[in-house]
């Protein structure tokens, strides 16, 4: 049994690659790759460690593939899990709700007792507003392959590095 | 809390929410089979990616208390607000039995009226104000009922729903406006519709509003957010929001290719996000029902379609021959002053004298009268010329009320108001001076149809008053003429009376009749001592009975208005100075029209001059000289005549106005020439 679950939307082209860079930066061995289309509530029971991805819908909304999930997680105790997030946005396209998605899934998640780790800094992103944004910080990896694709790896591999220290 | 979940809704509850999108889907995709094979439904606007929202209006809605007025995507709220299959079929193929409009309206404008569930316009988002009229009569009858307007995003964009949304928090009126937001309107993606990416938020600033935005595409969100909504709005009398956000997932309508404006990939993500999918997923994944079970429901649902099919297919088809049927409804017919005439003697009394004291007369006659307009009732102000001066200290501020200065939403509100109760009588201000009513047109329009389109199932009950006219040196905006525009729509009647007795008559009939009235008030007459009469209390003038105000042999005037006087003089001079006997007839009203009275006169005098204050060029003297010209040929021994304004706006300075509009002189040199012919 691997100790991170690895939680995304597999039928999903754009979060399903990142999910599997991240995997391979952290090391297979470590991470399992869970859909979330078919998770359940032992499925996140499972594992010391969670990273979870989403994109952000239309206007600021979590997928369907994880509002699905939302009733079932609401019964969750996650109160000694730590959670990382990461998620998609476009800067330009959709400034006003910025990777909403990682903001939304930090707050589900902390309604459950979950702590939020892989914070990172919101230095070199321009957008008008984000839910993904608190107290100076993303609440988790905000990835833009629209219009900052030469940035993904590094963001990536920066965020593993230190998810290794803050995941133990 | 959250009323609804997955988890704790009751199994039956669920089901029928699942027969319902299931049936709905299945007519939606149905839809367009009816257009190939030639069978009708030849505009249809797929509701597919507005599940969520629209199962909850209509379960949320509840008939014969609330007033619901859906928009043309709005099958599945339609359907779920209790219209049957064989209902939803018979308006798409426009049969008889349509219980919205027996075919005359469009399809996918589904409505069922007996239960509230208004019969709308196509013109996007006009129900809004609509809608805040009703509530106003929710709120004066103190019911316990909400008002729900329902349109797409890209309706905001009109102005007439701000004027809605204003009106209806300032008023704290118990009206639901729900913004199904599905990012288009038809091909225009919202970017381009206004700056905020949820339109909703362009209200943020409007007081007593709550704004509810909920995702219209999950059922459970938009139960609860309806919910909340209705009770919100019932608690505290005020308005709300619910924005919800939907996917389009099909084109905007059968005559639109999405294809040649949205992305492979935008189709993809949008097929993705289904409410019926993710529906279907969740009550199998939280082991609410089987595969087997929903399989069977969607299956019933097919069978429930196919069986309506068969009934709606062999349903009568309209009657051409009832095409005159519900144009207007049945006026009320004076009792008394069957011919509205009276011979009675004494005081004169002023046209605007005469106004007032009828409109005081039927508000206390009848209690269900109201009257609005810009700057109609403040205290002891009545108006800019005092023609509902007291009414608001006899009647108090809930029925004779000032309204924002926005004409469209007076006309608007008076149809919605209307909607409440058929006993309801509205007298409206329409605009200040005539001349400013044409913002209000829109409404107008649609008000002209209500009745036909609803197959006689509504009627908006309304006296629209307009101060008409010039020779007060107003210009622009202050001396217009309307009627020979309007009366090119049917649907309404018009009136245009020149004397105090003749107004006070035909404002008591007007306000008693059931239907739309446009009563135009001569404002250069108000005062006037040639326009007072004695005016017996309880005068009446039927609709379509003209008024022979000078008996004469040797032409005929047929006139309306100012320029009944005008006539008068001219006759009166013909006769003083060259001996020449000339009948004026006063037609008082437009539509209907009395053509008997025309036609007797024309077959005595054999010469015709038409006269108003419009302009000659396509006023409505066009229309009468038209009549005459094709139905009394065979007595014309001159070439119809007609004298009017030029064809130029009035101008304000006292000597351009003179030149614009009829005169005395005018009238007399071309009535000579006539008679001279």
């Amino acid at each position: 049994m691997k100790s991170i679950g690895l939680f995304y939307g597999s039928g999903t082209v754009k979060t399903s690659k990142l999910a599997k860079k991240i995997q391979m930066a952290y090391g297979e061995a470590e991470v399992e790759l869970v859909a979330v289309e078919t998770a359940w509530i032992d499925d996140f029971k499972s594992y010391k460690y969670i990273i979870l991805g989403s994109s952000t819908w239309f206007d600021g909304e979590l997928p369907d593939y994880w509002t699905e999930l939302v009733p079932a997680l609401e019964d969750l105790d996650m109160k000694d899990k730590k959670v990382a997030i990461f998620g998609l946005g476009d800067q330009v396209k959709y400034h006003e709700n910025f990777a909403d998605g990682v903001g939304l899934l930090a707050q589900l998640f902390e309604s459950v007792g979950a702590q939020i780790f892989g914070l990172t800094s919101p230095e070199g992103y321009k957008y008008t507003r984000s839910k993904a944004y608190r107290d100076g910080k993303f609440l988790g990896l905000v990835i833009d392959v629209e219009n900052q694709s030469s940035k993904t790896k590094g963001r990536i591999e920066e965020w593993v590095k230190q998810l290794k220290k803050e995941f133990k | 809390m959250k009323k609804y979940s997955i988890k704790t809704t009751e199994k039956e509850i669920l089901q029928k929410w699942f027969f319902l999108i299931s049936l709905g889907s299945a007519i939606d995709k149905k839809a367009p089979d009816y257009l190939l094979q030639s069978l009708g439904w030849s505009y249809h606007a797929p509701y597919s990616g507005h599940d969520g929202i629209q199962l909850a209006i209509g379960q949320v809605f509840q008939r014969n208390v609330d007033f619901l007025f859906p928009y043309y995507r709005d099958m599945l709220t339609a359907l779920s607000a209790g219209l049957t299959v064989e209902e939803i079929l018979l308006n798409g193929i426009s049969k008889a039995t349509d219980v919205a409009s027996g075919g005359r309206h469009m399809s996918n404008h589904f409505a069922k009226p007996e239960w509230n569930i208004q019969n709308v316009s196509s013109a996007t988002g006009n129900h809004s104000s609509q809608a805040v009229g009703v509530a106003r009569a929710i709120k004066y009858y103190g019911k316990k009922a909400v008002a729900i307007s329902s349109t797409g995003e890209a309706a905001t964009s009109e102005g007439y729903v701000y004027e809605a949304i204003n009106g209806a928090s300032r008023e704290q009126l118990p009206v639901i406006f729900v913004i199904q937001d599905n990012g288009y309107g038809i091909s225009v993606p919202k970017e381009v519709q206004t700056a905020n990416r949820k339109v909703a938020e362009n209200f943020v600033g409007i007081k007593n509003l709550k704004i509810i935005y909920c995702n219209g595409r999950d059922v459970f969100e938009s139960m609860n957010a309806m919910t909340e909504a209705r009770e919100y709005a019932i608690e505290t009398g005020c308005p709300v929001i619910v924005q919800a956000n939907c996917v389009r997932i099909g084109s905007h309508s059968n005559s639109d290719k999405q294809t040649l404006y949205r992305d492979e990939n935008e189709l993809m993500y949008t097929q993705a996000a289904d409410p019926m999918g993710k529906f279907r997923r969740m009550l199998l994944r939280y082991k609410r029902f089987t595969d087997e079970e929903l399989l069977k429901i969607e299956s019933d649902a097919k069978k429930e379609l196919n069986e309506a099919h068969r009934k709606v297919i062999v349903a009568p088809d309209p009657d051409p021959k009832t095409i005159f049927d519900f144009v207007v409804p049945e006026p009320y017919h004076p009792q008394v002053y069957k011919n509205g005439v009276h011979s009675e003697e004494g005081e004169k009394k002023s046209l605007v004298t005469a106004l007032n004291e009828t409109l005081l007369a039927e508000f206390r006659h009848n209690p269900d009268t109201f009257l609005w307009g810009q700057d109609v009732a403040n205290k002891d102000k009545g108006g800019v010329f005092n023609v509902t001066k007291g009414m608001q200290l006899e009647f108090g501020t809930k029925r004779i009320f000032n309204a924002p200065i926005a004409e469209d939403y007076i006309v608007a509100t008076a149809n919605g108001m209307s909607r409440f109760d058929p006993k309801i009588r509205i007298v409206i201000e329409g605009a200040q001076f005539a001349d400013y009513f044409w913002p209000a047109l829109e409404q107008y329009v649609d008000s002209t149809h209500d009745y036909w389109r609803s197959n006689g199932k509504f009627s908006p009950n309304i006296t629209i008053r307009l101060a008409s006219g010039g020779y007060i040196g107003g210009g622009i905006y202050h001396s217009q003429n309307l009627e020979g525009a309007l009366s090119t729509l049917p649907g309404a009647r018009i009136v245009y009376p020149s004397f105090a007795d003749d107004a006070a008559g035909l404002l008591r009939t007007s306000i008693r009749s059931a239907g739309l009235t446009l009563f135009m008030e001569p404002k250069g007459l108000y005062n006037a001592v040639a326009a007072g009469t004695v005016v017996p209390d309880d005068f009446e003038v039927p609709f379509g009975k003209a008024r022979i105000r000078r008996a004469g042999k040797d032409l005929t005037i047929v006139t309306y208005g100012n320029t009944t006087h005008l006539s008068l003089e001219a006759a009166d001079m013909l006769s003083d100075s060259d001996g020449w006997d000339v009948e004026v007839i006063d037609i008082r009203s437009i539509i209907p029209l009395d053509k008997e009275t025309i036609f007797e006169s024309v077959k005595k005098t054999s010469k015709v001059l038409v006269v108003h204050e419009d302009k000659v060029m396509s006023g409505f003297g066009a229309e009468l000289a038209a009549i005459i010209g094709t139905e009394c040929f065979h007595y014309l021994d001159a070439p119809i005549q007609r004298v009017g304004a030029t064809f130029t706006p009035v101008g304000f300075s006292p000597i351009l106005e003179q030149a614009i509009l009829p005169s005395k002189d005018k009238i007399y040199e071309a009535a000579k020439t006539l008679l001279q012919y």
